[in-house]
C-alpha cells in the first residue's frame, strides 16, 4: 500500500478545494436552518396570538346555547352575551365593522360546530378569533373538571409500555435506532457520494493521465486511496450537516417545540450493532466497486452517469417494499431482495435493525455481500487498469476478461 | 532487408537494463507484434523507430505492464516491471494529459511524492524546473489554463522529476515548437550524461542521429533493423536514416519523412 497516504491526501485536499463540495455540503444545513426558522417563527406567532388574545382589546359578543361558558369566564374577556334571536343582528354588526368578533356556541358541542365571525385582520391574525373562542371553552370546562379527567380528555396521559421477545424486554422502535443508524449512513453515503464514486476514475481517463498514473502507482492503491478519501469526505460532510442540527436542537429545542430525546433509554444490542456495521462496510465496498467499475468502463463521466440511475434502482428499489420487511419477513419477495447481491444491502440492514434476521440469514447475508464486494472491487480495478486506455469507447466485459491477468 | 537478431538472448547481459525476448502481442485475434527480441543497454540512448502502427507504443506499454503480452518476456532490471519494484522510471507516454482542474505545482508535487520524493523535495525540484522552463509565474495556475506547449513542459518535468535511471519518451517532441524541442534535447542529453538510459520513440531522424547510440526499426510488428546507427546505415548501403526510413516504410510514412526533412 505504498503511496496510499499520498493519494488519499491529494484526493481529499483537491475535493475540499472545490466549490461544488462546499455548495452541496452547505446547502443541506442551510435548508434545514430555513425550515427550522420557519417553524420557529410560525410557532412563536401562534403562541403569541393565543397569549395576546386575552389582553388584546377587541370587542366580542357570544351566544352560549350550550350553557358551558359561565359569566365569570366570558366576563374576563369582556364578552357581551347576546340571546340566540339576536344572532343575525350580531353577525351584521361584525359585517359592518361595529363589532370585532362574535362566537355562537351551539347546544350540542359534540355534534355541532362553534361558529366564529370576525372582522378581517390579515391572513395570519384571523386565527386569533378561533383561538379565543377555544380558550373560552377550555377555561370554562377546566373549572368543572378535575385534572385527571382533563389529562385524559386532552390526551396528555403518559404511558410506559414494555414488550418482551426471546425472554427479554424488547422495544421495537427504540431497538431499531442503534443498528438502524448504519442504514441511514449507507443511504446518506450513496445518495451524496454515489455520483462522485461513479466519476472518481473517469477523470484520469478523460484527462489522458492514466498511463503516467499506472506507471507510477498500482491501480489497486489508487482506487483504495480514492475510496478512503470519499469516506473521509462523507464524514466531513456529515459533520457539516449534523453539527448545526445538534446546535439548533440543544439551544432552541423548547422554542421549536422539538421532542426531548433521552438517549440513555435507547437499547444498545452489541450483536446487532456489530452485524449492522459489517453489513454497512460490505455494502459500501460492493457499491463502490460497482460504481467505480461502471465509471472505469465508460469513456466519459457523462456517459457513466447514464448508468447511475440503474445502480440506484438496485440500491434503493427495496425501499418500496419496506412494509413487507416488517410484516412478511419470510415471504419469497423479501428473501429474494435480502439475498440478491445488488439489492441485499438495504434489506439486510433494515431487517437487522427490525430484528427479524435469523442467525443463518445473517451468515448468508455476510457471505453474499463479502463475495460480491470482492468480485466487484476486483473487476473494478481490472476495468480501471485495462479500460483506462480505451479512451474513446465503452469497455465490454469480454474485453476485460479477454486480457490476461497480471 | 531484415536485421540479424538473436531470437533468444544467449544470456542476460548484465549491462542490459531492458530485455525483450520473443515478445508477441495479439489484439482481437490479430497478431500485431511477433517474435520481437532486443536489449537496451544501461546508459545508452536507444532509438525506437517505426511507422505509425508498427508496434512501438504497444511494446512500451507491454514493457511497463500496462498491456499484458500474449507471449514472450519483457524485463526491466531482470524482472517484469512493477511500480513497487524500485526502478526509478520516467515515462512520457504518447497519449498525454494531466489533472486539468488542479494547479501546476500541486500536480507536480503529487507526482513527485508518488515517485518517492518527500513533499519538500518534490516542491523544491518542481520550483527549480518551473524556473528553468520559465513557468514560475504559472505555478498556481490550473493546468487546464495553460497552452498545449506549456502543459507538455509540465509533463516532461514530472517525467524527469525523480532523476530516473530509465527514461522512456514516446514521441516526446510531438507538438513541440523548435524552442521546446531544443529544451527537450538538452534535457535528454543531461540525463544521459548523468548515466540514465533513454528509450526514445520518434519519427524525427535528425533527433535520432543527434542523440541515439543504437536503434531498432519496427515494421509490421517485427524488427527490421537493429544495432548502432553506423551498422544500420552500413546494412542499407550507406543511406541516410531518412532514406532508410522511406525505403523501409514506403509511402506509408512519406508525410513523416518529408516533415523530417523540413525540420532540418
Amino acid at each position: 500500500m505504498h503511496n496510499l497516504g499520498t493519494v488519499f491526501q491529494f484526493e481529499v485536499i483537491r475535493s475540499l478545494k472545490k466549490k461544488s463540495f462546499w455548495i452541496s455540503a452547505l446547502s443541506f444545513p442551510v435548508i434545514i436552518a430555513v425550515v427550522f426558522a420557519v417553524i420557529f417563527f410560525s410557532n412563536k406567532s401562534s403562541d403569541q396570538v393565543a397569549e395576546n388574545a386575552k389582553n388584546e382589546k377587541f370587542t366580542i359578543a357570544i351566544t352560549d346555547t350550550s350553557n358551558v361558558i359561565p359569566e365569570s369566564i366570558s366576563g374576563q374577556y369582556k364578552a357581551e352575551r347576546v340571546s340566540e334571536d339576536q344572532k343575525q343582528a350580531t353577525i351584521d354588526k361584525v359585517s359592518n365593522g361595529t363589532l370585532d368578533a362574535y362566537f355562537y356556541y351551539p347546544k350540542d358541542l359534540s355534534k355541532e360546530k362553534v361558529e366564529v365571525y370576525g372582522e378581517d385582520v390579515g391572513l395570519f391574525n384571523n386565527g386569533k378569533y378561533e383561538a379565543v373562542a377555544k380558550l373560552l371553552l377550555q377555561q370554562s370546562v377546566a373549572t368543572n373538571v378535575d385534572p385527571q379527567t382533563t389529562a385524559i380528555l386532552q390526551d396528555t396521559v403518559g404511558f410506559n409500555a414494555a414488550t418482551y421477545k426471546d425472554g427479554r424486554q424488547f422495544d421495537g422502535i427504540k431497538e431499531l435506532i442503534a443498528p438502524g443508524i448504519f442504514l441511514i449512513m449507507f443511504y446518506f453515503l450513496i445518495a451524496m457520494f454515489g455520483n462522485q464514486m461513479l466519476t472518481s476514475t473517469t477523470e484520469e481517463k478523460e484527462n489522458r493521465v492514466i498511463e503516467m498514473v499506472l506507471t507510477t502507482i498500482q491501480a489497486r492503491v489508487l482506487i483504495i486511496g480514492k475510496i478512503i478519501s470519499l469516506l473521509v469526505l462523507a464524514a466531513i460532510q456529515a459533520l457539516i450537516v449534523l453539527v448545526p442540527i445538534l446546535i439548533i436542537y440543544l439551544l432552541f429545542r423548547e422554542q421549536l417545540q422539538l421532542p426531548s430525546f433521552d438517549l440513555t433509554s435507547i437499547p444498545l444490542d452489541a450483536t446487532r450493532i456489530a452485524i449492522g456495521a459489517v453489513f454497512f462496510v460490505l455494502s459500501f465496498l460492493l457499491f463502490t466497486g460497482l460504481l467505480v467499475g461502471i465509471g472505469a468502463a465508460s469513456p466519459t463521466a457523462k456517459e457513466a452517469g447514464g448508468f447511475f440511475g440503474i445502480a440506484m434502482i438496485f440500491i434503493f428499489g427495496p425501499l418500496y417494499a419496506v412494509t413487507l420487511f416488517f410484516s412478511q419477513p419470510d415471504s419469497p419477495i423479501v428473501r429474494f431482495l435480502t439475498f440478491f447481491p445488488l439489492t441485499a444491502p438495504i434489506p439486510l440492514m433494515l431487517r437487522n435493525a427490525i430484528g427479524n434476521l435469523s442467525t443463518i440469514d445473517v451468515i448468508l447475508g455476510i457471505a453474499i455481500l463479502a463475495v460480491s464486494a470482492i468480485i466487484a472491487l476486483s473487476v473494478a480495478i481490472r476495468m480501471f487498469r485495462y479500460g483506462a486506455l480505451e479512451y474513446s469507447k465503452r469497455l465490454s466485459l469480454s474485453t476485460i476478461f479477454a486480457k490476461k491477468s497480471s | 532487408m531484415t536485421a540479424t537478431i538473436p531470437t533468444t538472448p544467449k544470456s542476460i547481459d548484465t549491462k542490459a537494463i531492458v530485455t525483450i525476448d520473443n515478445f508477441k502481442m495479439d489484439f482481437g485475434g490479430k497478431t500485431v507484434i511477433e517474435d520481437l527480441s532486443f536489449e537496451v543497454r544501461r546508459g545508452e540512448v536507444f532509438g525506437f523507430l517505426g511507422s505509425n502502427g508498427s508496434g512501438k507504443t504497444t511494446t512500451i506499454r507491454s514493457l511497463l505492464g500496462i498491456y499484458q503480452p500474449t507471449g514472450g518476456t519483457l524485463l526491466i532490471d531482470g524482472k517484469p516491471f512493477d511500480v513497487a519494484s524500485g526502478t526509478k522510471l520516467g515515462y512520457l507516454p504518447e497519449e498525454r494529459g494531466l489533472y486539468k482542474n488542479e494547479s501546476v505545482i500541486d500536480v507536480m508535487i503529487y507526482f513527485g511524492q508518488l515517485k518517492g520524493l518527500s513533499k519538500s523535495e518534490a516542491q523544491k525540484r518542481s520550483h527549480a524546473y518551473l524556473e528553468r522552463v520559465k513557468l514560475t509565474d504559472k505555478a498556481k495556475v490550473k493546468l487546464g489554463k495553460l497552452s498545449g506547449g506549456q502543459q507538455q513542459k509540465i509533463q516532461l518535468g514530472i517525467t524527469i522529476m525523480n532523476d530516473p535511471e530509465l527514461l522512456i519518451l514516446d514521441e516526446p517532441t510531438k507538438g513541440f515548437d523548435p524552442v521546446n524541442r531544443r529544451l527537450l534535447m538538452d534535457i535528454i542529453e543531461e540525463h544521459q550524461n548523468a548515466g540514465a538510459t533513454v528509450i526514445f520513440v520518434t519519427h524525427q531522424m535528425e533527433e535520432v542521429e543527434r542523440l541515439c547510440d543504437r536503434i531498432i526499426l519496427l515494421k509490421d510488428g517485427k524488427a527490421h533493423a537493429y544495432g548502432t546507427i553506423a551498422d544500420v546505415k552500413k546494412e542499407h548501403g550507406g543511406m541516410s536514416l531518412d532514406d532508410i526510413f522511406i525505403s523501409v516504410y514506403g509511402d506509408e510514412n512519406v508525410e513523416t519523412a518529408e516533415a523530417n526533412k523540413e525540420t532540418k
